[in-house]
């Protein structure tokens, strides 16, 4: 009987932790963006973030998107990814949390500073993940980083750990696997099984990329050459499917 | 090294004042050389000059046959679709069915467009300075169906930083991007 319960306990566990990870569409009938996106879609409102602003747009009829709220966030901010009931916004001087359980007038949470850089953040499980690159639009020339922030108290980020990149650009997380676009200096697969200590799988030299996006075991990568699609069925090897060129 | 040598357990109340006013003094001295409030104009690095556009060319989003990968932007990726932005200029439809192969269907011209997302049939994008709604059952056939007019802020200014350029003149139309241009002194800089 104790037997019994154990069993049933565990596969709920399981059950609700297979909820919390993967890339999976954030709303029923949207798709899915890369990590520098600045449009987004949760439930049936459509989020963008300008320079200064994180806007929404009531999408319950979706061909007749109406003006929400405006909400001023600062300056420089960058990117915007939804994950659960929140959006996490990426900005040049840190990461916003915000509460979006009330979809038209999302409340801020946190922020979690660093240093002055460009940023796209994505979140899985309890950890969300940071780059911060150097470059010619951005201010710092320092920094060229992952930060790997524990989110599992959103009213509190906190770093785990650094670690350090080449020029890192989108980035996305699918379960074990963080796949991180360098730019031009390639791309990156990482197993973030244990967030404190990330590990390198692959490093693909010559695939330059600038944003991905993983899903259901496909990974799409856009760069200056063109659209790069692998296999990650086997977690340890990634294959490629095909190249979509740019023309020169 | 000078705080190190100094010799703190002896100064008096009076010097003690004086000491943290110095050291506050410093501080804030230090911190104004960090952060000059008006940087001079860049002398070296890129120049841009606005192009301009009228804003009936601004707002006719009109479907293409496709069109070759050349700059390519945000991604989107939507049941059987990939959509991939063309920085500036639209979006290339790619059907997905079979990864291994893609395929190209056709390419929707949207002036200044940069960013998309979708729900059910109906893509978002930018254009320009709206939001504008665009149906896309028919990926071959896309019709707008909604244009909220002047969404988004007007680019006053290139992206990059630590750059010269002309400054745009809002009777020659609205500036859809910023390309680079060799001009003689331009006035504005950030």
């Amino acid at each position: 009987m104790k037997l019994t319960l154990y069993v049933f306990l565990l596969i709920v566990l399981l059950v609700s932790c297979d909820k919390g990870s993967g890339n999976d569409s954030p709303a029923p009938g949207s798709g899915i963006g890369g990590s520098t996106a600045r449009f987004t879609i949760s439930g049936n409102t459509l989020y963008t973030v300008s320079n200064t602003a994180l806007q929404s747009y009531d999408i319950s009829a979706s061909s007749n998107p109406k003006t929400g709220s405006n909400i001023p966030l600062g300056f420089g901010v960058e990117t915007i990814f939804p994950y659960r009931t929140n959006l996490f916004i990426g900005t040049q001087t840190g990461m916003y949390i915000y509460d979006i359980k009330q979809p038209n007038s999302p409340k801020r949470v946190s922020l979690y500073s660093h240093m002055q850089s460009c940023d796209p953040v994505v979140a899985q499980g309890n950890y969300a993940y940071v780059t911060l690159r150097s470059g010619t639009t951005c201010r710092n020339v320092l920094a060229n980083s992952l930060e790997v922030i524990d989110i599992s108290n959103l009213a509190n980020p906190t770093l785990v750990r650094s670690y350090p990149m080449k020029n890192p650009h989108g980035l996305g997380a699918d379960s074990t696997l963080l796949f991180i676009g360098e730019g031009d200096y390639g791309l990156r697969v990482m197993d973030i099984s244990d967030p404190a200590n990330i590990r390198e799988i692959q490093y693909f030299d010559s695939t330059k990329a600038y944003d991905v996006i993983p899903a259901q075991k496909r990974l799409i990568v856009t760069g200056p050459d063109g659209i790069y699609q692998y296999s990650y069925a086997n977690l340890k090897q990634l294959t490629l499917l095909s190249k979509l060129p740019v023309q020169p | 090294m000078l705080l190190y040598h100094y010799p703190v357990k002896h100064i008096s109340p009076m010097n003690r004042h004086l000491l943290s006013f110095t050291l506050l003094a410093v501080c804030v001295l230090l911190d104004g050389c960090f952060r000059p409030s008006a940087p001079p104009p860049p002398t070296t690095g890129d120049i841009y000059r606005p192009v301009y556009a009228t804003s009936a060319d601004v707002r006719n989003v009109q479907t293409l046959a496709p069109q070759p990968l050349r700059n390519i932007g945000k991604i989107y990726a939507k049941d059987n679709y990939l959509f991939v932005n063309e920085v500036g200029s639209g979006i290339h439809i790619v059907d997905n069915r079979n990864p291994e192969s893609p395929v190209k269907l056709a390419f929707i011209s949207i002036p200044g467009n940069h960013e998309l997302s979708i729900k059910d049939s109906t893509l978002y994008a930018d254009n320009i300075l709206d939001l504008v709604a665009l149906n896309i059952a028919d990926p071959r056939n896309v019709r707008l169906v909604k244009r909220i007019e002047n969404a988004f802020e007007r680019s006053a200014y290139p992206l990059a930083t630590n750059v010269r350029f002309e400054c745009p003149d809002p009777a020659q139309g609205i500036v859809i991007r910023w390309e680079k241009a060799s001009i003689e002194n331009p006035q504005c800089y950030r």
